[in-house]
């Protein structure tokens, strides 16, 4: 349909609505208003004063811009920010209540002060408990032995008191005990099959950016890593012993309880068998070539934890700063984010370098390194792209489209619509079942995981016509959908009301003009106001705006 | 065999789309292939397609396609069998393909140089190493891109479809040209139709609204991503419309003919791929996995995977041939790298890009050819070295697409689809 001009007076539309509904159109039609366009111009102009002056971020992207002669697009409005700030933290979109106290805030700090507050909610630390539990265990549902929801929930802690980076990387690679009591331990518990193997690789690729997998069969073709540098990093983790503990329940039947990990002292080294079928001994020694002991007199986990935490603290730090980079901008200034090495160079090296000296001289302080980012004008640049720089994917000269994660999509329709208070049934195998879909495990010794369900048909089938869709916008109690309108009824608001409400629900923005005067078009073409109603809102989870974080 | 799937039947619910040529998002799709029913008439494929037989893990060529009966340390414990083609012999565990040899060529000296299965993977389907700048098209991909969008906009199946597995991406092309993924060849298609209660006219309102928001946001030059999503949509909408979905129905093929094919997921998914390629579906990925043996192979392969496979890929080739499809139908046997001659300490035989084989026929080439030759242990390749971008030239040729083809990646770099060889001339 050919979107109208048509003023924004109540319309025989809404009257047709009103009836329906029950609800008055008074006067204040438009109090909850949206900027007509006018008014959204000099508001985004007051916005592009407000934020955060240039950061040495800032300075050294100019530089590699001027070199490549890109311009950079200009800083994104209010909603725009808003939006990607809740996704980025918190992991799902804002609901209404925080889009209009927000957007409605006349306050030039307000954007410090929304990741400041951020930063101290409590999604943004459930948040970075499933992040990390993710890169730390993987989506695939993990064995009896693996306690996802604890390792989570030590995160979750850890964050939230603030720990250091480099604390945390010592506690998961030396966790030991119970992986009930002591979460972290389900990291190195995850990964133990098969001697360690990817214990050893995950350990190196998660904390400082080296991928040696490769090493374990030959030597790196194309870096330095040779074969025995994989089995002297895998010869700290021999003697780590995992055992089930049981207990006796009600009836006195023996019940598993959890997992207990500990390091037995013995004498260490791995066997490996070369290319030429000889056989390898490799003692413990750290990828600069440090030997220690072998002998049962030392925990050896403690002394790579250690290695890794203090002797390589740089790469350590570069190594985070890379990946939450790469989190926040789509890209990292290594990308991809976990393959450092002359065969892969950065885009940025003195800005990864100074980043990282940044973090250590925090101590590896997590929500400063997302405070320092998120004020940087570069992260605050709208992802619309000028002719200037829509060519540019490596310079960071605007933002870029993220495609949510399963776990993001899922938490934002849920944020959107509140599908699941009209669901019924068991909460966590519905998250569970539906994030199911998105990831396909390969059953090989790299444990490798594939998500690449984003933005394919099958996608766009449950996003149509999948159940939570359904429910999400199906009029059922509980919902979203259904509890606006009946509130709206309730308190005779008029139907544009609802519509705002929609467009702050789904896009965490204000329609403009254009777009209700499509709405209104609608609602007077169609008597069934309700059903407009719900299909505006299909259309809107549907789109394009939604599904990216831009 | 076509005129049953596209039997109007069914319709009603699905006759939304009849009303959709007037809606921005809307594809006419009712009057739909003209070309493809007179294609069915005359029982000739006209299109060329592709069918990928993917060995996810790593499969053993030692003990496949190129045995090694004399050599002590490396022979394992199968022996080959004479099959249809002269002097061609094959593993005894694959007795069904052995009568199709005739049909098709084995590479046996493939250099592939990636022995990560990550890297092996992206190799293998890209033709190219993965490197940080751009993002590479698959092959299915790329064939979708040339040849598919070929097919007119009334065709309402993706052009690239994989099945028990994700296959790989399509990099710069674009989602659209990303393949489906079947999760399941035996269950129905997740999602198909729009849920109770919302209507021709309800979807029809929902899909204008829709036009609407994308158009908006898409207009923001906000990039590809954007796009794409308007794109994926449009052909999802189309799919959901049109009576094309009756090829991903197996209850239509007779049950012996299921049995043959075997009644697993990759023999049901072969004889998925058969229908799809024979609805105009350009490139079918079919994946059997767990290949990545490091112990235990022989009772591994003996026992399960072997059979699965021979049933799969026997009947397959006898189909498509019976049917008079094989000519523009190519199939390709590979998998992200072979396995080491050596058998290791634990029975098994570990990652092996150096020296190993590979499967393909059909599609204009000749049958029965071997390429290249490893020595007597299998290790070194002691004549004609093929590297992975030979397959892709030979692919590319057979699917009579311009060797030359050049694309711009989105930084402004020309990338070749082949880059710096030829089609394997034995082949041709």
């Amino acid at each position: 349909m050919k979107a109208t001009s048509r003023r924004l007076a109540p319309s025989r539309g809404l009257w047709t609505l009103t009836a329906i509904l029950g609800l008055a159109v008074a006067a204040t039609a438009m109090a909850a208003g949206p900027d007509d366009s006018a008014k959204a111009k000099t508001k985004a102009k007051k916005d592009v004063a407000a934020v955060a002056k240039t950061s040495y971020i800032d300075e050294m992207l100019q530089d590699s811009w001027k070199s490549s002669k890109v311009k950079s697009s200009p800083l994104s409005a209010d909603a725009e920010f808003l939006r990607r700030v809740y996704l980025d933290l918190c992991g799902r979109i804002p609901n209404v209540q925080e889009a209009t106290a927000f957007l409605e805030m006349k306050d030039s700090g307000k954007r410090a002060k929304l990741v400041e507050y951020l930063l101290a909610h409590p999604d943004f630390a459930k948040n970075f408990g499933n992040e990390w539990s993710i890169i730390l265990v993987g989506r695939k549902p993990a064995g009896r032995d693996v306690d996802k929801g604890a390792l989570s929930s030590w995160l979750r802690k850890q964050i939230t008191a603030n720990r250091p980076w480099n604390e945390m990387a010592y506690e998961l690679i030396t966790a030991k005990g119970s992986n009930k009591d002591n979460g972290a331990v389900n990291y190195p518990m995850s990964h133990l099959e098969d001697g360690a193997v990817n214990l050893t690789s995950f350990t190196t690729r998660i904390f400082l950016g080296q991928q040696i997998q490769c090493t374990q069969c030959h030597d790196h073709p194309s870096n330095n890593w040779k074969q025995a540098d994989f089995w002297s990093i895998n010869a700290f983790f021999k003697g780590v012993k995992s055992e089930r503990v049981m207990k006796t329940d009600a009836v006195g039947a023996e019940v598993y309880d959890h997992t207990e990990l500990s390091d037995e002292p013995s004498n260490a080294y791995s066997k490996y068998e070369k290319r030429n079928a000889v056989v390898g001994i490799a003692f413990p020694t750290y990828l600069d070539g440090t030997k220690i002991s072998q002998n049962a007199d030392v925990d050896r986990r403690e002394v790579l934890g250690k290695f890794i935490t203090e002797k390589d603290q740089k790469q350590l730090a570069r190594a985070f700063v890379n990946r939450v980079w790469g989190r926040l901008f789509g890209r990292g200034i290594v990308h991809t984010v976990d393959d450092f090495g002359d065969h892969n160079k950065p885009s940025h090296p003195e800005l990864l370098e100074k980043m990282a000296e940044d973090f250590i001289a925090s101590k590896f302080d997590v929500k400063n390194l997302y405070r320092t980012i998120m004020a940087s004008q570069a992260y605050q640049l709208t992802s619309a792209m000028l002719k200037e720089n829509e060519k540019d994917e490596t310079l960071f000269s605007h933002q870029s489209l993220k495609p949510m994660t399963p776990e993001q999509l899922f938490d934002s329709l849920l944020t959107a619509t509140s599908a699941h208070k009209a669901a019924g049934g068991n909460f966590d195998q519905i998250r569970n079942q539906w994030l199911g879909q998105f990831t396909v495990t390969f059953a090989n010794d790299e444990e490798g995981e594939n998500s690449n369900f984003q933005g394919t048909i099958p996608q766009a089938l449950m996003m149509m016509n999948g159940d939570l869709m359904s429910k999400a916008t199906g009029g059922k109690a509980g919902s979203f959908l259904h509890d606006t309108l009946d509130k709206s009824r309730a308190q005779r608001k008029p139907a544009l009301f609802i519509v705002n409400r929609l467009y702050l629900a789904a896009l965490g923005r204000y329609p403009n003009s254009k777009e209700l005067n499509n709405a209104s078009a609608f609602l007077e073409m169609n008597p069934d106001s309700i059903g407009v109603l719900e299909d505006l809102f299909w259309s809107l989870l549907n789109c394009n705006e939604f599904v990216l974080n831009h | 065999m076509l005129d049953r799937l596209i039997t109007p039947s069914g319709m009603t619910r699905r006759h939304f789309m009849g009303h959709m040529a007037t809606t921005a998002m809307a594809l006419p799709a009712m009057q739909l292939l003209s070309a493809m029913n007179a294609q069915a008439q005359t029982g000739k494929k006209t299109n060329k397609s592709l069918i990928l037989l993917w060995m996810g893990g790593g499969p053993s060529h030692m003990d496949t396609w190129d045995l090694k009966p004399e050599s002590e340390k490396n022979g394992g414990e199968f022996k080959p069998i004479q099959t249809s083609a002269p002097g061609v012999m094959i593993s005894e565990h694959l007795p069904m393909v052995a009568q199709q040899m005739k049909h098709l060529n084995i590479v046996r000296s493939l250099n592939s140089k990636e022995g990560n299965h990550d890297r092996g993977t992206y190799m293998m389907h890209t033709g190219y190493a993965p490197n940080p700048t751009v993002v590479h098209p698959s092959f299915g991909s790329v064939l979708s891109y040339e040849l598919g969008d070929k097919l007119g906009k009334e065709f309402a199946l993706p052009h690239a479809i994989a099945i028990n597995g994700p296959g790989e991406g399509p990099g710069f092309l674009g989602m659209t040209h990303a393949p489906f993924m079947v999760q399941n060849p035996t269950a129905p298609i997740a999602n198909l139709l729009p849920p109770a209660g919302v209507d021709d006219d309800r979807m029809n309102r929902r899909l204008r609204m829709l036009a609407l928001a994308e158009n908006s946001f898409g207009a923001q030059k906000r990039g590809q991503g954007a796009a794409d999503h308007k794109a994926v949509y449009e052909k999802t909408v189309k799919m959901m419309s049109g009576p094309y979905t009756k090829a991903f129905k197996l209850d239509d093929e007779p049950a012996a003919l299921r049995d043959k094919y075997g009644r697993n997921s990759f023999g049901q998914g072969c004889l998925m791929a058969r229908r799809l390629v024979e609805a105009g579906v350009t490139y079918v990925e079919v994946s059997l996995g767990g290949w990545d043996m490091h112990a235990d192979i022989f009772n591994a392969l003996s026992k399960n995977k072997l059979p699965e496979l021979d049933k799969g890929m026997g009947s397959l080739v006898e189909d498509l041939a019976q049917r008079g499809l094989l000519d523009n139908t190519m199939v390709v046997w590979m998998g992200e790298f072979g396995r080491t001659p050596r058998i290791n300490q634990n029975g098994g035989r570990d990652h092996w890009p150096r020296s190993w084989s590979v499967v393909m026929g059909g599609g204009g080439m000749k049958g029965g050819q071997v390429v290249g030759k490893t020595d007597k242990d299998g290790v070194e390749v002691v004549d004609r070295e093929v590297g992975v971008m030979d397959l892709v030239a030979s692919m590319t040729k057979g699917m009579g697409i311009n060797l030359s083809t050049e694309y711009t990646t989105p930084r402004g770099r020309p990338l070749k689809i082949v880059d710096g060889a030829q089609p394997i001339s034995e082949l041709f």
